[in-house]
């Protein structure tokens, strides 16, 4: 998207820390050159030259409103000027207004879908197209617990306003992302999705592209499944009774014998099974 | 007697169908990120010549990796997007 409308491509991002201070998510801008390369990563500033941050959530002071997932820049309102839509830990979605040239209000609004607060089971991931093709722009958007979801809006391109959520693809559950054996079990994404829709296959229909986290188990090289699996379920009894071994009474020296007992353990369970955490990429190709 | 039925067939929103997903292979290796995961794809004509791109952002280091598209549904193995030369990362992605 080309966030300060000069005409060059830019990238931009959510992030979870300004690391210096409390948890609070600052949305950074890679911006594009006419030679179609990027520069590093910038905050993005708001109006008043602050930068732009989510607010508490109604009613509640808790940073998982202000941890920002996905920022999202479009015209959701028609008057010509990009405004930013903003997922949140929480799963609901917040609306910096845009003043046009780049620049952003410095306060944003939480958007409602059918009368009350539009939400995602946490982690939202909002993409704005027009689904429907109706001339507005409706919302997309992925889960912690996994599926993709619309928000159909069913005002106008100028009064945009989002009716109850529609699943397109089932959540997976967080269950899905947790470690397994093998990847046979990979037919669908799992948890964690971050969606985008886009014709891929060129078949004229909007397909959507679905970003996943997964756990994935192997036999290491040498070992058999039989045998991994079984050296594991002893590991697992070890494991267990190491973690509720820790010399709670604030002995230093016994501490940090734990803490290299259960580096040991780890290393020990590499000899026969190895763990990858990862996320695919999935096509759900529009029939 | 058909009415109604009709009625709320036509003011339905119209749920779309999809094929079964595939994971989506770069070669012949799978698209994936590095760990802890977390995958987070986008799809545009990032160099220009006519062909959607596969851009996929991550949670280790807030980096990008960039697979160019081939046209056909084929894409070239991914390359770490780079801003000023260097691989581009978005910080306090953790």
């Amino acid at each position: 998207m080309d966030v300060n409308g000069d005409g060059n491509l830019d990238i931009l991002s959510g992030s979870y820390s300004r690391q210096d201070r409390d948890m609070a998510g600052l949305f950074q801008v890679l911006y594009g050159t006419k030679e179609r390369t990027f520069r590093k990563a910038a905050v993005l500033d708001g109006s008043d030259g602050k930068p732009l941050i989510l607010p508490a959530g109604r009613g509640q002071d808790d940073m998982i409103d202000r941890i920002c997932t996905r920022p999202f820049a479009c015209d959701l309102d028609g008057d010509g000027k990009l405004d930013l839509v903003v997922g949140n830990f929480r799963g609901t979605f917040g609306l910096f207004k845009g003043e046009g040239g780049g620049k952003f209000g410095p306060t944003a609004t939480w958007l409602d879908a059918n009368g009350q607060a539009m939400a995602v089971e946490f982690h939202g991931d909002p993409f704005l197209v027009d689904w429907d093709k109706d001339g507005d722009l409706d919302l997309l958007s992925g889960s912690a617990q996994g599926g993709a979801f619309l928000f159909e809006n069913v005002g106008s391109k100028t009064a945009p306003k989002f009716g109850a959520r529609i699943t397109l693809l089932p959540a997976a559950g967080h269950a899905a992302g947790a470690a397994r054996f093998g990847d046979a079990h990979c037919t669908a994404p799992a948890s964690s999705t971050r969606v985008w829709a886009a014709d891929v296959d060129g078949n004229g229909k909007l397909d959507l592209l679905v970003g996943d986290s997964i756990t994935l188990q192997f036999a290491a090289a040498g070992v058999d499944e039989a045998t991994a699996r079984a050296k594991d379920a002893e590991w697992q009894k070890k494991q267990q009774a190491l973690m509720g071994s820790y010399p709670q009474d604030g002995d230093e020296a016994a501490q940090q014998k734990w803490q290299e007992d259960y580096r040991k353990l780890n290393t020990e369970r590499e000899a026969f099974l190895l763990e990858e955490m990862t996320g695919f990429v999935w096509l759900l190709s529009q029939k | 007697m058909h009415v109604p039925l009709l009625l709320s067939l036509v003011l339905a929103p119209a749920t779309p169908s999809f094929e079964a997903p595939v994971r989506m292979k770069a070669g012949d290796e799978y698209v994936k990120v590095e760990a802890p995961g977390f995958a987070a794809p986008c799809w545009h004509d990032v160099d220009g010549d006519g062909e959607g791109d596969l851009v996929v952002g991550q949670f280790n280091d807030g980096k990008i990796r960039v697979y160019r598209g081939l046209g056909k549904g084929k894409l070239a193995p991914g390359e770490w997007l780079k801003a000023e030369g260097e691989v581009a990362q978005v910080p306090g992605v953790w």
